[in-house]
């Protein structure tokens, strides 16, 4: 597979001015930015970086830049919210998509582990849905409550959830924001802190597991997460990352994006 | 247009954390974990998220400084370097070495300070060599090759997540001091169970999440670690074997232990019994335990004491020399672990080979040309009294803030203010340099080549991303310029792979450490003695560096100011996880000072109670030997009778309050004990 | 000795229905539950998620969301986001085991003195029968 996404690659770099992609080198796995005349030997796809922030972060420093991206599902995922919200030009974009394995697409509970626009390797079933996020209406509200403050009890405050993100973009961020969360507590404060975020995230988490990656406090983030799409779904009939054509529904009337019947808690 | 993402080691704590520093052409635009990485494995910390948030700051050295009528003006290189090398030749001529000392720093590279090493002795003729290590882990660097023969962490962090059954630790607040070595505890309790018991005054974080918490007095650190022994021991729950086997000096400590029952232990520490004994169960049958600690152990007038009861700890209970166990001192600065390897200490040089001995004198100088003949050196803090008397006429300072990690700064200051030639080498013009009579500008670790030791002995490569501003320059350079300024040889090195060599030459546990092995394996654990050696991530395996453990007997003693009628307080002081130390890059870092911007006192209710704080916000505290005024916080978290100040903040500096007594052998300072008055900023109503 | 519960409910109002209509309800002489700290905002589509913890935070005990009917909205539509919010916050909240019932999102009009009235009264006492937020927030 990866043979042949460097072969691509290749030819396309005929084109673009470069391909945002994963770089092995003796300082081990990082993105990277390949252009015409780099050893394409060293492309890899693995360990996965969520390579839209590169991306967006290239096509504001250079407005004329046209780039590739090898991606995955997840990857076009994010790229596909973060073009909705004007953080990357679908017109300056190629997207280079292969598909994850079975075991990668188990690994992240991926309801769907490759891109539309897929040219290299053969879509895998889907991976199950996390089981703590299937059984979780069983759970009584003083479970919930204990599962979450022994898990927040952790916490660091290192904001790697939302910098990791390709979706965290706001330069003010609400979770730094003194008025809403006290600055300055370890643990931080409950339920501000986490929750903010996870609210922000209701139409824009694209289930890559980036966040829970990296948590240094082994923090089940995407278990919240995974709910608050499951609402999306449900109440708005939304799913991020599926439909470039789809508005945020949020941001827009309930003409175009009705609320449907609340589900049960 | 260049793109490129850089691999280096975290500037912060000595967890040793990787990132990659991503730049187009030339310019930071960002962080990235290192997925690859062993530590951080794709996670950081805040600090280590927001690594580069100084390095563009416009407080940046940028050029020399000379002082002239008072001020500090801008000055060439050549004309600073003249100066420097001028009035340390004519001090040295005039006074001999030994009036000329050196801090090295915890912050700059193996490379760099091997350099200073090498400048103290080769140049010099001095062992007045010394780092903020001396204000750290001195007691472990002490206490530890007494009891083992090698001053080190015996294993390594990554064990921890995998092997470790039970983490007992005391003194080390390590959520917050550090993070990503948390992180691994966090995970083998979560995953695998693991045991987790927390001795510390106040509840931290890990305190709150462990099975057990012991709070206690600071300072009686030798009656709980006693205590604990003395129940393994009626518990028959030591190993006999290991004991027998591998130690020496079991009776004596077992006749002492014995008198510090859990009642008796209670009375001194505070320690509930009960929960005494069950903390020693735990450790005792959990194996392999793996016990923890950093500064609360170390930061006493019985530093020493208190690591050798350490060992004696892990050595009770056969936890040395297999996977998971061990006894792990955290080293707080990125490289004072390489630091001290690399001689930047007044009693040894490279390896911890010993000054007063000829044959290892005469191996250096047969390699350098020369070097000092004259006995075990000063100390840091007999360095700051040594100028304020006069015996020191000259000290060079790279990279370290003695104005603000020093205990007692008041002393510190009126001894330094009469420095007679105080040359201060920095990023920041940091309180210490704003003394200085020259000030050079150095290079941040972005900024350069080299290498830094983790607290596990692991040797990481430090790698340049970004051209340093204006005319700073990397450390290793400014000292071979200054030393062939003074007409040394030997130091016309190319880069820092050259200097690594030499290294490699003289340092038998570097001796198989190359940049090549580091861009092929990422990093080594030392002792690596030879060339194809894979390093060594456990040590003491088989036999102790020393062949056998050594016990001592140790008794508790006082700490060296205890609280009084007019001071009711103990202060201790510490970390927070969003500051480092002095401060000088975290609080130029903008998302690390809107987390916490100014100094903070803890403070338990009844205390603010008692001393009528009625809601208010502000607090002075005094010792004998200082006052400031701060924010304060009132939290259960803390014991009544103790306070906590972290120590970040030179405007409202902790160390203008804390203790300047020291452990008679390691010279480290009671940091973590001493006694204060707390009374409520009044404002004026009017 | 018993203290008996006093819920304390935050409601943040519309400036120009809600906060009308409580308003009209003051003039008429109807008695709201003195439970209620009113906070104003210029639509209900102002109330962000962080608005609403940070008061939980803070020590309420029950948080309503006020606004216009939908079609009345001063700026047309900015309480449908608010539609949209907090059915969505409510569901966060239950993940994370605080009781939904907690916030409540209503419509009340400028001339609905009487349902100001009643809804701040009912509400009030569900959260007084619920009990104290601290028992389920606590340390």
């Amino acid at each position: 597979m990866i043979e042949e996404i460097r072969t691509i690659v290749a030819g396309l770099l005929d084109e673009l001015d470069a391909v945002v992609a994963l770089r092995r080198s003796g300082e081990g796995v990082a993105p990277h930015l390949f252009q015409k005349g780099d050893d394409l030997s060293e492309l890899e796809i693995a360990p996965r970086y969520p390579l839209m922030t590169l991306v967006s972060r290239l096509h504001k420093r250079f407005p004329a830049i046209r780039l590739g991206v090898v991606a995955r599902g997840c990857d076009e995922r994010a790229y596909i919210e973060m073009a909705k919200r004007n953080q990357i030009d679908p017109d300056r974009l190629s997207i280079i998509g292969f598909a994850c394995t079975a075991e990668e697409a188990q690994e992240c509970y991926c309801a769907r582990p490759y891109p539309q626009q897929l040219l290299v390797g053969t879509p895998p079933p889907p991976g199950p849905v996390n089981p703590i996020v299937a059984e979780y209406d069983a759970l009584p509200l003083a479970e919930r409550r204990a599962f979450w403050r022994r898990h927040f009890a952790r916490c660091i405050k290192c904001y790697g959830c939302r910098n990791i993100c390709p979706e965290c973009f706001c330069e003010a961020c609400a979770m730094e924001d003194a008025v809403w969360v006290e600055p300055g507590l370890l643990a931080p404060p409950f339920p501000t802190f986490h929750l903010i975020r996870a609210m922000h995230m209701a139409s824009r988490c694209v289930a890559c597991r980036e966040c829970e990656h990296a948590c240094p406090a082994h923090i089940p983030l995407t278990v919240l997460y995974d709910l608050m799409r499951r609402d999306m779904e449900a109440l708005l009939g939304y799913v991020p990352g599926a439909d470039i054509a789809a508005p945020p529904p949020l941001s827009v009337t309930l003409e175009e994006t009705p609320l449907r019947v609340a589900r049960g808690h | 247009m260049d793109y490129r993402n850089t691999l280096t080691t975290c500037i912060y704590c000595g967890a040793g954390c990787q990132m990659y520093i991503e730049t187009i052409d030339g310019q930071i635009t960002g962080v990235w974990p290192a997925k690859t990485n062993q530590i951080s494995q794709g996670r950081l910390c805040i600090k280590g998220w927001n690594v580069t948030g100084f390095v563009d700051s416009p407080d940046r050295l940028t050029t020399p400084l000379i002082r002239k009528d008072g001020e500090l003006v801008p000055a060439g290189w050549d004309q600073a370097l003249s100066l420097i090398a001028g009035k340390l030749r004519a001090v040295r001529q005039e006074s001999g070495p030994d009036s000329i000392g050196i801090l090295a720093s915890a912050k700059c590279t193996n490379e760099e300070n091997y350099l200073m090493n090498k400048f103290a002795r080769a140049v010099i003729g001095t062992n007045n060599i010394d780092h903020c290590a001396r204000l750290c882990h001195a007691p472990t660097v002490v206490g530890l090759a007494a009891a083992f023969g090698s001053g080190a962490m015996t294993n390594s962090i990554p064990e921890f997540e995998t092997d470790t059954n039970c983490f007992l630790i005391m003194g080390s607040n390590t959520s917050e001091g550090h993070p990503l070595i948390a992180s691994r505890i966090m995970k083998a309790q979560q995953e695998r169970g693991a045991r987790l018991v927390v001795i510390d005054p106040r509840e931290t974080q890990l305190a709150r999440i462990a099975d057990l918490y012991l709070p206690f007095r600071p300072g009686t650190d030798v009656a709980v670690l006693n205590g604990l022994m003395h129940v393994i021991i009626s518990e028959g729950l030591e190993d006999r074997l290991f004991i027998a086997g591998r130690t020496e000096g079991y009776e004596e400590m077992k006749a002492v232990v014995e008198q510090y029952t859990p009642e008796r232990v209670e009375e001194i520490s505070g320690v509930p019994a009960d929960r005494l004994r069950q903390a020693a169960r735990m450790y005792a049958q959990n194996r392999p335990s793996a016990f923890i600690y950093s500064m609360g152990i170390t930061q006493h007038t019985t530093g020493v004491d208190n690591v050798k009861s350490v060992a004696n700890l892990a050595m009770l209970t056969g936890n040395l020399g297999i996977v998971g166990a061990g006894v792990n001192p955290l080293r707080g600065q990125n490289n004072v672990q390489g630091a001290c390897d690399m001689g930047a200490l007044p009693n040894v040089y490279p390896g911890y080979q010993a000054v007063t001995s000829e044959e290892v004198q005469k191996k250096f100088q047969d390699v350098w040309g020369s070097t000092s003949h004259t006995g075990v050196g000063l100390t840091v803090t007999e360095m700051v009294n040594a100028v304020g008397e006069g015996r020191l006429r000259a000290l060079y300072v790279m990279a370290e803030n003695p104005m603000v990690s020093d205990p007692d700064l008041n002393h510190a200051r009126r001894c330094l203010e009469r420095a007679e030639f105080l040359v201060v080498q920095d990023i920041f013009l940091s309180e210490t340099a704003q003394l200085a009579h020259v000030v050079l500008p150095g290079a941040a670790f972005v900024e350069k080549d080299g290498t830094f030791t983790a607290t596990d002995r692991r040797v990481q490569r430090v790698r340049k991303a970004v051209e340093p501003p204006g005319e700073a320059r990397a450390d290793w350079e400014i000292i071979c310029l200054l030393a062939q300024k003074m007409g040394a040889t030997g130091f016309d090195f190319a880069s820092p792979k050259e200097i690594m060599e030499e290294i490699a030459r003289l340092t038998p546990s570097y001796a198989g450490i190359s940049y090549e092995r580091l861009e092929e394996l990422g990093f080594l654990h030392w002792p690596c003695p030879a060339p194809d050696h894979p390093g060594t991530p456990v040590l003491h395996q088989g036999r102790f560096a020393r062949g056998l453990g050594r016990f001592h007997a140790v008794e508790f003693q006082e700490p060296a100011e205890l609280p009084d009628a007019d001071y009711p307080f103990t202060l201790t002081t510490g970390r927070s996880i969003f500051h480092f130390h002095t401060g000088t890059m975290t609080r130029r870092t903008a998302k690390l000072h809107q987390e916490v911007p100014e100094a903070y006192i803890e403070m338990h209710p009844d205390d603010a109670a008692r001393i009528g704080l009625n809601g208010g916000r502000r607090v002075r505290v005094s010792s004998r030997r200082g006052q400031i005024e701060l924010g304060v916080r009132v939290t259960r978290r803390i014991k009544p009778g103790v306070v906590f100040i972290p120590f970040h903040f030179a405007e409202a500096a902790a160390n203008a309050l804390t203790n300047a007594a020291i452990d008679p052998t390691a010279k480290i300072p009671e940091y973590k004990v001493c006694a204060v008055r707390v009374e409520p900023c009044h404002q004026d109503v009017s | 000795m018993d203290v008996e519960f006093e819920p304390r409910i935050v409601a943040f109002m519309c400036n120009w229905c809600t906060y009308a209509g409580a308003d009209n309800a003051g003039v008429a002489r109807l008695q709201s539950p003195a439970n209620v700290l009113p906070i104003r905002v210029m639509c209900s589509g102002r109330v962000s998620p962080e608005m609403v913890m940070r008061v939980f935070r803070a020590g309420a005990d029950g948080v309503l969301v006020m606004g216009c009917h939908l079609g009345d909205c001063h700026y047309a539509s900015g309480n449908h986001r608010t539609a949209k919010r907090v059915p969505l916050l409510k569901n966060l909240l239950s993940y994370v085991g605080i009781n939904p019932e907690r916030l409540e999102l209503h419509w009340v009009s400028g001339s609905e003195g009487p349902r100001f009235v009643e809804v701040t009264r009912a509400f009030t006492e569900k959260i007084r029968q619920l009990g104290p937020l601290a028992q389920e927030v606590a340390e």
